[in-house]
C-alpha cells in the first residue's frame, strides 16, 4: 500500500508541467459603500462621508485545460482594501461555497492594494463608539462578500480561451520611507532635512511587472500589474482607491474601458509612493502637469504599463503551463523579549486605567496587547511559529508568489534574484490567516528600530522572513524542474 | 587667497540681495578621440584600444551673469568622456586658457568625467606600456587638454544672452552594485542568485535632474543631464567609446537638433552601475523585444526621462537668474589605515612588486603602505579638495572629486535649500571612492585601498557643501 502511495506521489510530482490551453475570465466589482464608513489604516478611526474615487475588486480567473480536463486553476482578486484581515479570506471562501462548482476554493486568493482610505473590516479594530452612524464593519463585510462573489462567479463562468504575455517596465512609484540618522536609529517618514540624516535605510525596487491577458482575437482583456509600493500616495478622509484609480483610468482611456486592471503590491513594507527627498521639485513638477501627487503616480504606473504593453504583443502565448501550488507553511515567529513584554504591558495598563478615553486607545491596546499575549504564550512554548498560506504559481515563464505581510523590499529582491523564472511577480498583503500579519523588517531595520521594525508590528522577524524567502524559492524551483511541453 | 576672496564676494552679493542679471550662455564641443591606439583607463589590467566604437568628446558650457558690461559671476563647466580628471589635467587646461581669456578667472573653470572605462589613460605610471605603437598618456593628455582648452575659449567667446530652465524627471538607470550576504560582507558585482544573498547594500537615486539652455528665441541650445550613475554599461574590452552618453547625445540631437550641446554630468554614483544586478533575464528579454543593445536601452530610459520633463521646462524659461559661483578648497580628513590593513597591503604589494604587468595592483596596495607610513610620521595631513558650488536661479550645482557613494548625494539633496540640487562627482580632480555604510561590508570600492577618504571625510564634505549652498541662499 505504502509503495503504491509513494509511486502515486512520485507520479504526481514527475508529471510534466504541460503547456495547455489557457482559459481566462475577468470581472470587476464595485466595493464602494454608499454610506459613511469608518476608514482603516491609521491609529485612530476616520469616518469618510465622501468618495474621492471608487473602490473596486478586480478578478482574474485562470484555468489551464487539456481537452476537457482541468490541469490547474487560479482566481486572483485584487482589492482596493488596506489589508485582507484575519478571517476575511476564509469567510469569503465559505461564502463562495457551492457557487463555483468545479473550482477548488483553495486556489482563490485575495490581495489588498493597501489603500488607507478603505473601510475597516474588523469590528473590533477600533472602539465601536467611534463608528457613530457610519456603516459598521460587520455590515460592510457581508456586503463586500456579496459584491466580490458576483464578480468571482462571473469571471469563472465567463472564462474563455485566451492568451498571455508578460513584460518588465520601470517607474519611480515607490520610495523607501525609513530614514537613518547618525546615531543609528531609523524613523519611518523621518525628516531628511536634518544634519543628522545619513541616508535612506534600504532599497527601492522600481520594476513594474506586467501580465497582459488577451481573448482569442488577441484583444487585451486584463492587465495585472505588480510594483513595490503601497497605495498611499494621497491619504485623507475620503474613500479612495489612491493611485490605482488614476492608473486604471488612464489604462482604460488608452486600452479600452473593458480591460480589467488588477493592481498588486509587491513586497513594499518599507516603501511609500511619497518622496522622502526632493519634495520641492516633485511638487513643482506636479504643478506644471496640473496633477496631484496621487495622479502623478498613477501617470507613472500607466506610463510604464504602456511602455511594456506595446512591446510584449510580439510575444503572446496561448499555450502555457499553469501550475498553482498552495502550501500552508510555518515560519519562525519573532520572539518577544522580557523588556519588550514589560514595555507593552505598561502601555496596556496605561490605556486600561486611563480616565479619559483617547481615540487611539483601541489601536494601542490591540498592538501592545498582542505583544503581551505573544510573550506569555511563548513562555509556555506557544506562538513560536506563524502559520501562513503561500500561493506559488507558474504561468509560462513567469512565477507568481504571495505572502500576507508588509514585507520589506529586500526580501522581494532576494526572491526575484534567486528565482529561475524569467520574471517573478510578487504579491504581498495576499490571503489572510488566523493571525494578523503586519510588517516584516530586515536585520538592518531591526537594528535601526522605529515603527514597522518593532515587536508591536512584527509577527515574524528576519529569521521568519528568511524562511519565507527560502520556501518560496524552493517551491518555485520545484515548478521549474517540471518538464514542459510548451510550444 | 583669490579663492577665498571670490567666495566672499559671492556671499557679499547674496547678503546685499544682489538682483538677478542678464544670463549669457556659450557652448562648444570637441572630439578628444585619439587617432592612434591608446591605453584605456579604469581596469586593473592593461588594455590597448583596437578600434573607436564611438567618439569620446568634451562639451563646454560657459555661463556669465552680467549687469550691463560688468561681469557679476561666471562658470565654465566641461563634461568629458573620460574615466576621471586625473591629477594635473585641470591645471594644464587652466594654464592654456589663462593667456587666451584675460577676462575670465580660470578658477571658475572645472572639468568633470563621465567615468567611461573605455577612454584613454591620461596619467603616466598607471600601467606598464609597450615601448612603441601606443600613444603615451602624457602625449594624450597634451592632446586632450589642448582640445579642451580650445572649447573653453570658444564657449566663452561665443556666449550670448540666453535663458535657462530646469526640471526633474526619473530614469531607472542606476543600480546599486554592491550585493550583501548573510555573513555581513558585501561584494561589488557579487552574485545575487545565491542562498546567502541578502540584498543590495545601498540606495539608488533614480531622479534625473536636467538643465535646459535656450537662446533668446526660446530655441534649445544645450542641456545638462545629471544621472547618478557612472557611464560603465559596456565597460571592458578594447573598444574606445563614450558608453551610454553617445546614444543619449545621438537620440537627443536626432529629435531636438543636431547642433544641440549635451553635457553628461555623473551624479553621486560610486556604488552604482547601469547593469542590472538581479532580474537579468527579464531585462534582457525586454531589450531583445525592443531590438536594442544595452547601451541603447540605458539611453532610451535617460532620453524618455528627459523628454518627460521637456514640456514642463518650456513652461518656466527664465532669462534673469542669479548666477553665483563659489570655489573653495576644503579640507577632508583622510581615512585612517589600520595595522591589519597595512599588513595585508604589504603582503599584496610584495606579491605584485616584480611583475610589470601587475603595476596597477602593486600601486593600489603600495599606496596603503605609503599612507600608513605618513600617518605614523604625522605627515599625512588632510586632503584639500576643490569644491565648486554654483547657484543658477533656484538650482544649485555642487561638485566633488570622488566616486561618491549615493548616500552622500542624497544627504546633500535632502539638506539643500535649492529646488533642485545637481551633484557632480569626479569633478576637478579624482581621489578614489568615498564609501559610507559600505565600509562595514568591505570589498572593492569600500576597502582601504579604494578609499583615501572615508565616512568621516564624507560627512565633512556633505556638511561643508550644504553650508556653502546655504550661504548662496541666504538673503
Amino acid at each position: 500500500m505504502r509503495i503504491t502511495l509513494v509511486a502515486l506521489a512520485l507520479n504526481l510530482v514527475l508529471l510534466p508541467a504541460r503547456a495547455a490551453e489557457l482559459r481566462i475570465g475577468t470581472a470587476t466589482a464595485d466595493i464602494t459603500p454608499d454610506r459613511p464608513v469608518p476608514l482603516t489604516g491609521n491609529r485612530s478611526v476616520r469616518i469618510a462621508r465622501e468618495i474621492d474615487s471608487r473602490l473596486t475588486a478586480n478578478v482574474l480567473a485562470l484555468e489551464s485545460r487539456d481537452g476537457q480536463r482541468t490541469v490547474d486553476q487560479a482566481i486572483l482578486v485584487s482589492c482596493d482594501l488596506c489589508v485582507i484581515r484575519p478571517g476575511i479570506q476564509e469567510g469569503f471562501r465559505k461564502y463562495l461555497a457551492e457557487r463555483l462548482p468545479g473550482f477548488d476554493l483553495n486556489k482563490l486568493f485575495l490581495a489588498a492594494t493597501h489603500t488607507h482610505a478603505a473601510p475597516v473590516l474588523l469590528q473590533d479594530r477600533y472602539d465601536e463608539k467611534d463608528y457613530g452612524d457610519a456603516m459598521q464593519p460587520k455590515e460592510y463585510v457581508p456586503w463586500l462578500y456579496q459584491q466580490m462573489a458576483q464578480a468571482v462567479v462571473k469571471a469563472w463562468e465567463s472564462r474563455a480561451k485566451g492568451a498571455v504575455a508578460w513584460g518588465l517596465g520601470h517607474a519611480v512609484a515607490g520610495h523607501n520611507r525609513r530614514v537613518v540618522y547618525s546615531d543609528g536609529t531609523a524613523k519611518m517618514f523621518g525628516n531628511t532635512n536634518d544634519p543628522q540624516f545619513r541616508g535612506i535605510e534600504g532599497y527601492e525596487d522600481h520594476g513594474i511587472h506586467v501580465l497582459c491577458f488577451y481573448d482569442s482575437q488577441k484583444r487585451l482583456k486584463a492587465a495585472a500589474i505588480t510594483l513595490a509600493t503601497t497605495a498611499q500616495a494621497a491619504g485623507g478622509n475620503k474613500v479612495s482607491a489612491d493611485f490605482w484609480h488614476d492608473a486604471r483610468r488612464l489604462i482604460h482611456e488608452r486600452h479600452g474601458e473593458d480591460v480589467c486592471v488588477l493592481g498588486f503590491c509587491a513586497p513594499a513594507g518599507d516603501q511609500t509612493p511619497r518622496p522622502q527627498v526632493n519634495k520641492k521639485s516633485e511638487e513643482r513638477m506636479c504643478t506644471f502637469r496640473g496633477l496631484t501627487y496621487c495622479q502623478e503616480i498613477g501617470r507613472r504606473v500607466a506610463g510604464a504599463f504602456d511602455d511594456v504593453a506595446g512591446v510584449i504583443t510580439k510575444d503572446i502565448h496561448a499555450d502555457v503551463p499553469l501550475i498553482h501550488r498552495v502550501r500552508q507553511i510555518e515560519l519562525p515567529a519573532r520572539i518577544i523579549t522580557e523588556a519588550e513584554y514589560a514595555a507593552a504591558k505598561k502601555v496596556c495598563e496605561e490605556v486600561d486605567t486611563r480616565k479619559t478615553r483617547a481615540k487611539t486607545d483601541a489601536w494601542m491596546r490591540h498592538f501592545h496587547g498582542l505583544v503581551v499575549e505573544r510573550y506569555l504564550a511563548q513562555q509556555k512554548g506557544g506562538w513560536k511559529t506563524y502559520p501562513m498560506e503561500l500561493h506559488v504559481l507558474r504561468l509560462g515563464d513567469v512565477a507568481i508568489a504571495t505572502n500576507p505581510f508588509e514585507l520589506f523590499v529586500d526580501y522581494g529582491v532576494q526572491i526575484q534574484a534567486r528565482s529561475p523564472a524569467v520574471q517573478t511577480f510578487l504579491i504581498q498583503l495576499a490571503t489572510s490567516g488566523p493571525q494578523p500579519a503586519y510588517y516584516v523588517p530586515t536585520p538592518r531595520a531591526v537594528s535601526g528600530s522605529g515603527y514597522s521594525a518593532e515587536p508591536t508590528h512584527n509577527m515574524i522577524g528576519p529569521e521568519g522572513a528568511q524562511t519565507l524567502v527560502d520556501r518560496t524559492v524552493e517551491i518555485i524551483n520545484e515548478l521549474w524542474k517540471m518538464p514542459t511541453n510548451q510550444n | 587667497m583669490k579663492i577665498i576672496t571670490t567666495c566672499l564676494f559671492a556671499i557679499a552679493l547674496m547678503v546685499a540681495g544682489a538682483p538677478a542679471a542678464e544670463l549669457r550662455i556659450g557652448t562648444a564641443t570637441t572630439s578628444i578621440t585619439p587617432d592612434q591606439p591608446v591605453a584605456l583607463d579604469g581596469h586593473r589590467g592593461l588594455r590597448i584600444s583596437k578600434k573607436v566604437e564611438s567618439p569620446v568628446t568634451a562639451t563646454a558650457l560657459a555661463l556669465e551673469s552680467r549687469d550691463g558690461e560688468k561681469t557679476l559671476d561666471a562658470a565654465i563647466i566641461v563634461s568629458c568622456d573620460i574615466v576621471a580628471i586625473r591629477q594635473g589635467i585641470l591645471e594644464k587646461v587652466r594654464e592654456k586658457v589663462k593667456p587666451r581669456l584675460p577676462d575670465f578667472d580660470p578658477a571658475k573653470l572645472f572639468l568633470s568625467a563621465t567615468h567611461t572605462h573605455n577612454a584613454p589613460v591620461t596619467l603616466e605610471g598607471r600601467y606598464t606600456l609597450p615601448e612603441s605603437g601606443v600613444m603615451k598618456p602624457a602625449e594624450y593628455a597634451e592632446f586632450m587638454t589642448t582640445r579642451v582648452a580650445d572649447i573653453v575659449v570658444e564657449s566663452w567667446q561665443n556666449r550670448r544672452a540666453g535663458k535657462v530652465s530646469w526640471a526633474q524627471g526619473q530614469a531607472v538607470v542606476a543600480q546599486n552594485r554592491r550585493a550583501t550576504y548573510a555573513d555581513g560582507t558585501s561584494k561589488m558585482y557579487g552574485a545575487t542568485n545565491t542562498a546567502n544573498f541578502r540584498g543590495m547594500e545601498g540606495y539608488e537615486d533614480h531622479n534625473l535632474d536636467v538643465l535646459f539652455f535656450w537662446d533668446q528665441q526660446d530655441h534649445l541650445i544645450a542641456t545638462a543631464i545629471n544621472v547618478p550613475c557612472p557611464a560603465q554599461e559596456a565597460e571592458g574590452g578594447l573598444l574606445l567609446h563614450a558608453d551610454f552618453w553617445h546614444p543619449v547625445r545621438q537620440m537627443l540631437r536626432e529629435r531636438y537638433g543636431k547642433e544641440l550641446f549635451v553635457l553628461g554630468w555623473t551624479g553621486a554614483g560610486g556604488d552604482q552601475t547601469s547593469r542590472p544586478q538581479y532580474g537579468k533575464a527579464a531585462d534582457e528579454r525586454m531589450r531583445k523585444l525592443r531590438g536594442l543593445t544595452r547601451l541603447e536601452e540605458v539611453a532610451r530610459r535617460i532620453v524618455n526621462g528627459w523628454e518627460d520633463t521637456y514640456e514642463c521646462a518650456r513652461k518656466d524659461i527664465r532669462s534673469d537668474v542669479m548666477l553665483r559661483h563659489c570655489v573653495k578648497q576644503i579640507e577632508l580628513p583622510h581615512r585612517k589605515v589600520t595595522e591589519a590593513e597595512v599588513a595585508e597591503a604589504r603582503k599584496e604589494a610584495a606579491k605584485y612588486a616584480k611583475d610589470p604587468a601587475q603595476l596597477w595592483n602593486y600601486r593600489w596596495n603600495h599606496g596603503v603602505v605609503e599612507r600608513y607610513e605618513a600617518q605614523q610620521a604625522g605627515t599625512e595631513g588632510s586632503y584639500k579638495m576643490e569644491l565648486h558650488v554654483v547657484r543658477l536661479g533656484d538650482v544649485v550645482i555642487a561638485t566633488n572629486e570622488f566616486e561618491l557613494f549615493t548616500d552622500y548625494g542624497v544627504q546633500m539633496k535632502a539638506r539643500s535649500p535649492a529646488v533642485q540640487t545637481f551633484v557632480i562627482q569626479l569633478a576637478a580632480s579624482s581621489y578614489g571612492y568615498l564609501p559610507e555604510r559600505a565600509v562595514r561590508g568591505g570589498s572593492y570600492s569600500a576597502v582601504i585601498q579604494s578609499s583615501r577618504v572615508g565616512p568621516e571625510g564624507g560627512q565633512v564634505l556633505v556638511d561643508r557643501t550644504v553650508e556653502i549652498i546655504n550661504t548662496l541662499w541666504k538673503k
